[in-house]
């Protein structure tokens, strides 16, 4: 890493960003819509709810934290709707906590970890844990020039090469969407997308991180099949424990995979 | 949609309806939606940032009388290069009404922009519509209370004093992330019997109520649903003329607002 005294010339930008991606990783903000989809996590990790929230009080969100080896876990979770009980899925609050948890937190890391339908003709299978290639959204059609490829918002992942190998991890295309089921429409797009799976935030998350520039990785585990014979919620709700444990063993392998690692190593 | 919490938070939020407005947030999705509204009032783009560094959102900031008046926009897309398309849809939105309200603490929010409308429920190109309440047509979850949740119908603040001095329509709004509309999308805006159709409303109201803001809506009809054109055409024709019809009408608001408190409105 030479040593260059001209101020901010390109050669020196470069450099500072490699300087940035050498320096171990030290802060990841895992950003999970439904804090049942962390809970083992949360528990194994023996992370503590943060009294003093970092987040405007008069909202739901929830930040758990604690150091895990050498590193600052964070899992934020947008919590349960005041009126309604139920978890705060979907794009816009999962977009509000990753954006919340940049400025509070300034993750070297943001991980979106969290449950999704697969496609089986795209060889997904329930439990499968992916890692995500890129995202897309499909339910944001817009039919003029460019409109249209900004409503996709196809997104690459933060490249983690050695990651996947090591961890010996599928790979696939994410599509997002806020419905849980999938009109023809939808259907449309997520083929257009080249989705293996699909999810009602991450596309949403990537967005918000690359604004800032963070780094973002999607880890994604399958509960239903999309093109199988069940219906969606019913599969979704049968397979939820199991897939979670699933996502659990899976994220603790990628974490300590990642501890004393820089980004560029991954 | 009433406040939670101890009597001091009750107390205070009461007397700060008791009070004049005294700083108001425009919401707006396209910058060509907010020129015309930025230009009548002499509105100058913040420099120093308020909002935070580095961000495309776009702020303007301005005094009328003693109305502190701000205009905040999403911006353009950093991935579309030159083409430089404003950033529409639920998400910017809900984030620059997240940062506006925590920067700006705005006594009341207005999102204020186009739609389209259904003309079999009383609509023309270039009414500008107040807005009774607001769902999303685009977020089906069908599981109990998960589907109520997704729906996400909410109360605009109740401005029954404005709607009878400016003689405006009024009608349910119905938000969704794409500009054309599926056959489930018509059902489900139809089965919510909405009279308007845009691409932020619901999301601007989703966080207003989070963080206790007042908010309402301002939607100037450039396309009509039920009619012949399609959407995409009709809006991009009728948009100039329209964002100038909002701006009237937008106008008339802050003069009506001006001197009053949130109960007079």
């Amino acid at each position: 890493m030479a040593a260059n005294g001209d101020g901010f010339s390109n050669a020196s930008m470069e450099n500072l960003t490699c300087h940035v991606e050498k320096r171990p990783i030290s802060t990841i903000v895992f950003i999970v819509a439904m804090q049942k989809e962390a809970q083992p996590l949360i528990e194994r990790l023996r992370l503590v709810k943060d009294v003093n929230s970092p987040f405007p009080k008069e909202v739901a969100w929830v930040l758990f934290k604690g150091m895990y080896k050498d590193l600052n876990i964070n899992i934020v979770c947008p919590g349960k709707d005041s009126a309604l009980g139920v978890d705060s899925v979907c794009t816009v609050p999962a977009s509000l906590v990753t954006y919340a948890s940049i400025q509070a937190l300034q993750p070297d890391l943001i991980i979106n970890a969290g449950t999704a339908g697969g496609f089986k003709a795209k060889g997904a299978s329930i439990c499968d844990v992916y890692i995500v290639s890129s995202s897309a959204f499909h339910d944001r059609r817009i039919p003029v020039p460019v409109l249209d490829l900004y409503g996709v918002g196809m997104r690459k992942a933060f490249p983690t090469p050695n990651l996947i190998k090591e961890l010996n991890l599928k790979v696939g295309r994410l599509s997002t969407g806020d419905s849980m089921d999938m009109s023809p429409h939808d259907k449309e797009s997520i083929t257009a997308n080249d989705a293996t799976v699909k999810d009602m935030e991450g596309a949403a998350v990537a967005y918000v991180a690359d604004i800032f520039k963070v780094p973002t990785i999607l880890i994604k585990g399958v509960t239903d099949i999309v093109d199988g014979n069940k219906p969606t919620s019913e599969e979704f709700l049968e397979n939820l424990a199991a897939v979670t444990a699933q996502l659990d063993e899976s994220i603790t392998k990628v974490i300590d995979f990642i501890s004393g690692k820089c980004l560029s190593d991954l | 949609m009433g406040p939670h919490g101890d009597g001091d938070i009750e107390n205070v939020e009461s007397e700060s309806r008791r009070r004049p407005i005294s700083t108001v947030v425009f919401v707006i999705a396209m910058q060509a939606e907010a020129q015309p509204l930025v230009n009548k009032f002499g509105l100058s783009e913040t420099s120093d940032s308020p909002l935070g560094k580095g961000l495309p959102w776009v702020l303007y900031h301005g005094l009328h009388k003693d109305l502190r008046i701000y205009v905040v926009c999403p911006g353009k897309d950093a991935a579309s290069g030159i083409a430089r398309i404003d950033s529409v849809g639920t998400v910017p939105a809900s984030l620059i009404t997240f940062a506006s309200i925590q920067a700006l603490q705005p006594d009341i929010l207005i999102n204020a922009g186009t739609c389209g409308a259904f003309k079999v429920k009383g609509a023309n190109i270039g009414d500008v519509f107040l807005v009774s309440d607001v769902v999303f047509h685009d977020r089906r979850i069908p599981i109990p209370m998960f589907d109520l949740y997704g729906v996400g119908l909410r109360q605009a603040f109740s401005t029954p004093n404005l709607l009878k001095e400016l003689n405006l329509k009024i009608g349910r709004l119905s938000t969704g992330d794409s500009l054309d509309m599926s056959t489930q999308d018509e059902s489900l805006i139809i089965a919510n019997d909405a009279t308007l159709k845009d691409m932020e409303g619901a999301a601007v109201a989703y966080v207003a109520e989070l963080l206790k803001v007042p908010v309402i809506f301002l939607k100037a009809v450039t396309d009509l649903i039920d009619g012949d054109k399609p959407t995409a055409e009709e809006f991009l024709q009728n948009l100039a003329v329209v964002t100038s019809a909002l701006e009237e009408t937008a106008t008339k608001v802050i003069n009506f607002i001006h001197g009053k408190t949130l109960s007079d409105l």
